[in-house]
């Protein structure tokens, strides 16, 4: 038995060997691999190949499964992390610096030539500059506008919308798009968006999540409490928008691109608010002729801008190759491959103001990329406090949205009680973290309530 | 005294090493990937560890420990996880009940059993993405066969809405620990526990159960029934008895399952929602710890949430044990 056990223990050993001899090599001999946590859009390929193409010492690797800040951190922290990662906003970015893995990038992009807060458009901004500092640059930037199925319009003979618009024009139209059948099912939506989105309202009706100075939390504010009211409306006072059991009806399995993309794709929405990288998607869906009308608004003519940047991690081996990737993504090449992939908006402002952002020669029947550009140009970022953690904040938050939006709250209810718990958390935090107490007593003067010392 | 061992003494030695030899590796796997987290979670949970690394690390004491007692979101989770228990028994009983049916000897026994436990080989995420569809409110079939048959008997009675709902059985608050009316009905979590007893009762309970009957005397059933005891008699004064070593060790098994249970239902089915309705504890320390990065604070809920099996398993074991006859 001794001797049964003693052999497999050296045909183990064996083995092993063998496998670390033949593992496969992840860059080419001569060449230097980076790894890019990124999401997993079709797009994303040609970018890769387009970077590999311009620097032939370079290999760029993606990496789809590890996108999660938890991951990145974590991995980081482990020794193990990427060398290129996204982040999608302030809380993020704050995260990713304070946790000590986004190398500050200020200092080299400055020697290449390159000011990330003068080249790129203000909503990606917030992706990247933390207090002043560059940690990384722009990859895509948008602003959502309303999408609207042509062929819908056509065959009810409305004529197609035009913009700027408001609210209450918009939902007359939303009301004649939306059918029912018999048993009171609809067959076809007016429109269509996801609470997600719920920012682009409360910063068009003048609302904020956070005082100006992030401080507190403001969303019960009657600004933000309308804004969150029109969201209920349009489902269950106007019903032009899918319900949540009418969307799980509807609902599909997920991955990139999948939801209310998809079911717009399909026809079962006449209008959609959402972004410019749903060509990604919807470019495949044969015959749906699209066109694009910017939001209707309330008080303000502002919508929400959104995008990710790509920092460089610390503690990769490879800074300096990856701060190459970063020197594309400020480009010509890389900025009109984003604009001709329609994966939003390339980061830098220059590329979009060309002849040749307004009209793609593969895709001559999209006509309205000028729609993009100028609500981009009103577009506000997330509005962002460094006294709450974010994920903390986006948990709340949604609770009462889920709540308001599955009919168990009024708007205002959830709102009071959204704005309770978050400046309850801020209290918290201040009590708890002196640098925090510090920042609040320079700001307002005051010393932080139950403050740490 | 001589240095010099005998025969037998050496021999001894020589096993004795090797035995060590060839239970080091899983020692030290253990050592290294098991106790050792477990003991540093233990340190942890009396630290501010975040890992934005915002505040300065200190030790806190049991500052998390009182922060979680008062916390409401924390009661709110625990009464989840208590509440995902309510199906255990059924479980328990449906395992029971399946296995003394596989228990018979027909022709293509084999095949049945096989065919029950099947769910076990399959993914959990594969079957959890699958009961997704089944409980869709519009278009699944779950809600076809209600909407089928209350349409029959001409009842007026609106399906469930099954994973969207934050309704339940026993009508508890959505916000605060306690019951309201307005949330009597069947929701998210009643989906989730009626899923659960299906995976668990063509489960390892079964085969445990199938391979009990088997030990069970046949001659015991049989006198008993030259006594006149009919099969509920037999099975309850005599088959019964006989399964209680491995009911007590399922329930026990269950038990501490149950407790830490509630993660890959909520990552995969409802995110934790609607409105937390779906979070349990296990879920609670993977947010705290892995979204919100607040180590010390998810280091005290998991201690917690091991001293609650713990004393769930010393309370099985103490009122339980009675009634077992080994």
């Amino acid at each position: 038995m001794r001797v049964f056990f003693a052999a497999t223990f050296v045909v183990l050993i064996a083995l092993s060997l063998l496998a670390w001899s033949i593992r496969p090599n992840v860059a080419e001999p001569g060449k230097t691999a980076l790894t890019w946590v990124s999401d997993d859009n079709p797009a994303r390929r040609e970018q890769i190949n387009l970077f590999n193409r311009l620097h032939k010492d370079l290999t760029l690797r993606l990496d789809p499964n590890n996108t999660g800040m938890e991951k990145v951190i974590v991995q980081s922290l482990a020794g193990v992390g990427p060398d290129l990662f996204d982040c999608y906003d302030t809380f993020q970015l704050s995260a990713y610096v304070k946790s000590g893995i986004a190398w500050n990038v200020t200092d080299e992009l400055a020697k290449l030539g390159l000011d990330p807060a003068k080249q790129t458009w203000k909503a990606v901004q917030a992706d990247s500059i933390y207090e002043g500092r560059a940690y990384g640059f722009g990859n895509n930037v948008g602003a959502d506008a309303v999408w609207f199925n042509k062929s819908i319009f056509d065959r009810e003979g409305i004529p197609y919308p035009k913009g700027p618009w408001r609210w209450p024009e918009f939902i007359k139209l939303a009301q004649r798009l939306t059918h029912r059948d018999a048993n009171g099912r609809a067959t076809q939506f007016g429109f269509m968006c996801e609470w997600w989105q719920w920012l682009h309202f409360v910063y068009q009706f003048g609302g904020r999540v956070y005082s100006e100075d992030g401080t507190r939390c403001v969303v019960d504010s009657p600004e933000t409490v309308a804004a969150v009211q029109l969201l209920y409306d349009l489902i269950y006072k106007y019903k032009v928008m899918p319900s949540p059991v009418e969307e799980a009806a509807m609902a599909t399995q997920g991955g990139w691109g999948s939801g209310t993309i998809t079911r717009f794709g399909a026809d079962k929405g006449a209008m959609a608010l959402g972004g410019r990288w749903w060509l990604c998607t919807l470019r495949d869906y044969k015959g749906l002729r699209l066109g694009v009308v910017e939001c209707p608004y309330s008080v303000k003519r502002v919508f929400r801008g959104y995008g990710k940047g790509t920092l460089i991690n610390k503690n990769s081996p490879h800074r300096q190759e990856a701060l190459k990737f970063l020197v594309y993504q400020a480009g010509r090449e890389y900025n009109q491959l984003i604009n001709d992939q329609a994966d939003a908006l390339g980061p830098v402002v220059q590329f979009a103001y060309e002849p040749r952002y307004l009209l793609n020669p593969k895709h001559p029947e999209e006509d309205y990329n000028v729609v993009w550009r100028d609500a981009l140009e009103r577009a506000t970022p997330d509005q962002y406090s460094p006294f709450i953690n974010g994920q903390v904040a986006l948990r709340l938050l949604n609770k009462q949205l889920d709540l308001v939006k599955n009919n168990q709250k009024t708007a205002k209810a959830a709102m009071c009680d959204a704005a309770l718990q978050l400046n309850r958390e801020i209290a918290r935090g201040l009590e708890q973290d002196p640098e925090l107490a510090r920042r609040y007593r320079e700001i307002t003067g005051r010393t932080a309530p139950g403050g740490a010392q | 005294m001589s240095g010099k061992l005998r025969p037998g003494e050496a021999r001894n030695r020589r096993d004795t090493v090797a035995a060590l030899l060839f239970l080091l590796p899983n020692f030290l796997g253990f050592v290294i990937f098991t106790s050792g987290p477990v003991i540093f979670s233990l340190a942890a949970s009396f630290t501010n560890w975040n890992l934005q690394q915002t505040v300065p690390f200190r030790w806190v004491g049991f500052e998390n420990y009182g922060r979680l007692l008062a916390d409401p979101e924390f009661h709110l989770y625990a009464v989840n996880t208590a509440y995902f228990l309510l199906g255990m028994p059924l479980a328990i009983a449906g395992s029971l009940c399946l296995a003394m049916m596989l228990s018979q000897k027909l022709k293509g026994i084999v095949v049945y059993r096989t065919l029950f436990y099947l769910p076990s080989f399959t993914s959990g995420v594969a079957l959890m993405i699958l009961w997704k569809a089944l409980y869709n409110p519009d278009f699944g079939p779950v809600n076809a066969m209600i909407d089928w048959v209350t349409h029959s008997l001409h009842l007026s009675i609106a399906a469930p809405q099954w994973l969207l709902s934050t309704q339940n059985v026993l009508g508890l608050d959505v916000e605060k620990v306690g019951f309201t009316a307005k949330q009597l009905g069947i929701g998210a979590r009643d989906a989730i526990i009626i899923m659960g007893i299906w995976t668990a009762v063509g489960g390892n309970n079964m085969l445990l159960y199938l391979a009990a009957l088997t030990n069970v005397p046949q001659e015991l059933s049989e006198a008993a029934e030259l006594d006149g005891a009919g099969p509920w008699q037999v099975f309850r004064n005599v088959t019964w008895p006989q399964l209680a070593p491995t009911t007590f060790f399922i329930v026990v098994m269950s038990f501490i399952g149950g407790l830490q249970g509630g993660f890959e239902q909520a990552r995969v089915m409802t995110a934790g929602g609607p409105a937390g309705t779906t979070t349990t504890l296990a879920y609670h320390i993977y947010t705290k710890a892995f979204e919100e990065f607040q180590i010390g604070y998810a280091s005290a809920v998991s201690w917690v949430l091991f001293a609650l099996v713990f004393a769930a398993t010393a309370v099985n074991w103490k009122f339980g044990n009675r009634e077992v006859s080994y």
